[in-house]
């Protein structure tokens, strides 16, 4: 397995709590009109993956068959994260990606993966991450995680946190499985891409 | 010497200075409208690749934007260090915030816009400066700011450098080129302007220029010694004529000479014979006065005496001798009013006149009353025109319309209805008056004689008359420096005419 590595500056664990403790308490304290900044470092997190989810939409070539009609929405599947769902519903509410409306759906185990396009799987559902990957794959489905080492498992694009921020690895050779083509430009992006298996 | 006075003398450097301006002209139109094209090309062509620019950048970093990757949008920033001419290049994201910056390494550290600009480009001094939004999806995710060097000032000076080369060393290969051309050129011109030269300076028509080119300077060369073959026959002509015209100038001069002289001697013998005339005139005019006033004496005692003859001797006298001492008595009063007229008439010669302005009508209607009274002239129709003023002697133009008129009434008294019509013409020199009757007329024959002292047309028992009205009529008229005249057929009536001039003339001797 290779990695392309981005080199990441350091910072000490410690400091970082403290930097984060300190920008949150100013925020609150100030009173800024920025909702996001009132929130706390997980309601942060949430948001941008939200944001990010259908971001990558954009990003993303589907094969054809995979829409009914050019202006047929684009379905984002959420497992296992409620609160993300939620999110996600409000930021995508009246918003359009390469013309297409962007529709969330809540999904529990076992519910068809039909008319997905984008899966996201929740840390809590991560654990079942085998069983989604066959489906996925089968569907041409975008399967994003928020665990550490599922790319191994067949996750295509994975959050992970760096600096504090919000980041995201990708699997080339998991999007080619699932006849996926990312943008060359989201791989610039990317914390991370692995490219295939030797 | 002065440079433009030799310029204007000579044609050679006229015809240098001629190339040189040409060459100079068209290098600085084309070097101008040049540098303004690339200057403007340059600007256009350095906001296009800006505007490109900035566009590959939006291109390039909307992932990062999107993705709040600062360090991936930093990396595509420092690829601008492939275009030196960009100093400074900055990302800002949605809200306005410097993402990432870069700026050309050597230079001095930029100082970025706090906030970015609305969209387009502008020249700031010797900077191009450019906000360009980046956009997906209808959501704008940041915007881009480059800023890159405007070295028109430079790109300029360069131009000018190149111009100036250019331009020096284009003049040195005209004036090569136009010293070479002005050779051929203006050595046959130069070469006729010589001859020419000389043929003003030794008055010599037999010279000819040279031909050496077939061109317009060749014809010239030619037309020039036709006309040096003209001229010189012309000269030729011109002197020959000269010498004749001298000749005959001098010949008339003198026969001018001799008829002055002739012209002196003809006036002086003119005055001289004058001169004896008037004494003669004079001697003539006394000596009839003298035998006129000499004959009343004679001629009262005859008439006196045959008058006592008759009163005291009337009974021893018969019928017969009465009636001869009548006739006697008659003819000398005839012979008396025949001596004073002849006094009156050689009178008219010595009195002097007394000009004034004189109505002529009025004149000749009193003239004409007068005689009314005498003759019976009440029968007669008198026509008077508007007769224009006239200058002369009062009693004497009195005398002309007296007898002019009583003729008049005399010759148309036969006449049943007598008509009389006076008038006058007028140019511009004199007045013209007519006196114009229906009666008897005159032979046109003897117009001749009608204004001779003593010359009777008719005779005194048609029409009683002296004969010397006329004469006294013509005196008076020419004295005033007017001419009489008349015109008649016998039986037709006759017209008398006579002409006082409008400017007083001197009165002729």
């Amino acid at each position: 397995m290779a990695f392309v590595s981005r080199p990441s500056r350091l910072l000490r664990p410690g400091r970082r709590r403290l930097l984060a403790a300190a920008a949150c308490a100013f925020a609150c304290a100030a009173g800024w009109p920025d909702a996001g900044a009132q929130e706390d470092a997980a309601q942060l997190e949430l948001r941008v993956k939200a944001a990010f989810l259908y971001k990558f939409i954009g990003y993303i070539d589907w094969p054809a068959g995979s829409f009914a009609r050019p202006d047929a929405p684009v379905t984002i599947a959420v497992v296992g994260a409620d609160a993300l769902a939620a999110e996600l519903a409000q930021a995508v509410a009246g918003r359009t990606v390469n013309d297409r409306p962007v529709v969330v759906r809540r999904l529990k185990p076992g519910d068809s993966l039909d008319g997905v396009h984008v899966l996201f799987l929740g840390k809590a559902e991560t654990a079942r991450l085998a069983q989604f990957t066959q489906a996925a794959q089968s569907r041409s489905i975008l399967l994003v995680t928020e665990s550490d080492g599922a790319l191994a498992q067949g996750s295509i694009i994975n959050f992970v946190m760096a600096e504090r921020r919000v980041r995201f690895e990708i699997a080339l050779d998991s999007a080619e499985k699932s006849r996926l083509k990312l943008s060359s430009r989201l791989l610039a992006v990317a914390q991370q891409v692995r490219t295939g298996t030797p | 010497m002065n440079l433009f006075g030799a310029i204007a003398r000579s044609i050679r450097l006229k015809l240098m200075l001629v190339v040189l301006a040409t060459t100079l002209a068209a290098l600085l139109v084309a070097g101008v409208a040049l540098v303004i094209h690339d200057l403007t090309a340059y600007r256009q062509s350095g906001i296009n690749d800006l505007l490109a620019q900035a566009e590959i950048l939006g291109l390039a970093s909307a992932p990062a934007l999107a993705f709040d990757d600062a360090k991936a949008a930093g990396e595509s920033l420092v690829l601008l260090k492939a275009k030196p001419e960009i100093s400074s290049a900055a990302i800002y994201n949605a809200r306005g915030k410097p993402f990432a910056t870069y700026a050309r390494a050597g230079g001095a550290v930029p100082d970025f816009p706090r906030l970015p600009e609305t969209d387009g480009s502008r020249i700031d001094g010797n900077h191009f400066v450019l906000f360009k939004r980046i956009a997906q999806d209808n959501e704008i995710l940041g915007t881009v700011y480059l800023r890159a060097d405007y070295k028109w000032l430079q790109r300029l000076l360069n131009y000018l450098g190149i111009f100036t080369a250019v331009t020096g060393l284009s003049l040195v290969v005209a004036l090569i080129a136009s010293v070479w051309l002005q050779r051929v050129l203006t050595k046959p011109i130069l070469a006729t302007a010589t001859v020419a030269r000389e043929v003003v300076e030794h008055r010599d028509f037999s010279l000819r220029a040279r031909k050496t080119t077939q061109d317009e300077i060749g014809s010239m060369v030619d037309a020039f010694n036709d006309m040096l073959v003209e001229i010189g026959r012309r000269a030729e002509e011109l002197s020959a004529s000269n010498r004749s015209l001298e000749r005959e100038m001098a010949e008339r001069l003198r026969a001018d000479d001799e008829r002055a002289k002739l012209n002196a001697e003809l006036e002086q013998r003119v005055a001289e014979r004058t001169a004896q005339l008037e004494s003669a005139n004079k001697e003539l005019e006394s000596f009839s006065y003298s035998v006129s006033h000499d004959l009343r004496a004679p001629l009262r005692a005859v008439v006196g005496f045959s008058k006592l003859l008759v009163e005291d001797h009337a009974l021893q006298l018969d019928a017969e001798a009465r009636r001869k001492l009548d006739v006697i008595q008659s003819e000398g009063a005839r012979m008396g009013t025949l001596i004073d007229e002849l006094l009156a008439f050689s009178r008219l010669g010595r009195k002097s006149m007394q000009m004034s302005d004189l109505d002529m009508t009025e004149l000749a209607r009193s003239t004409f009353g007068g005689l009314n009274g005498q003759v019976e002239g009440a029968r007669v129709e008198f026509q008077l025109g508007a007769l224009p003023r006239a200058k002369g002697d009062r009693v004497l133009v009195g005398q002309v319309w007296a007898n002019l008129l009583s003729n008049a009434v005399k010759f148309s008294s036969r006449r049943e209805k007598p008509r009389i019509e006076v008038s006058a013409i007028s140019d511009e020199r004199e007045h013209v008056y007519f006196v114009r009757d229906n009666g008897a007329g005159f032979d046109p024959r003897y117009r001749a004689k009608l204004f001779g002292v003593f010359q009777r047309l008719h005779s005194a028992s048609e029409f009683p008359g002296t004969g010397v009205g006329l004469a006294l009529v013509e005196r008076i008229v020419l004295r005033h420096g007017g001419r009489v005249w008349a015109d008649s057929r016998p039986d037709e009536g006759a017209t008398f005419y006579f002409t006082l001039p409008k400017e007083q003339v001197h009165e002729p001797v």
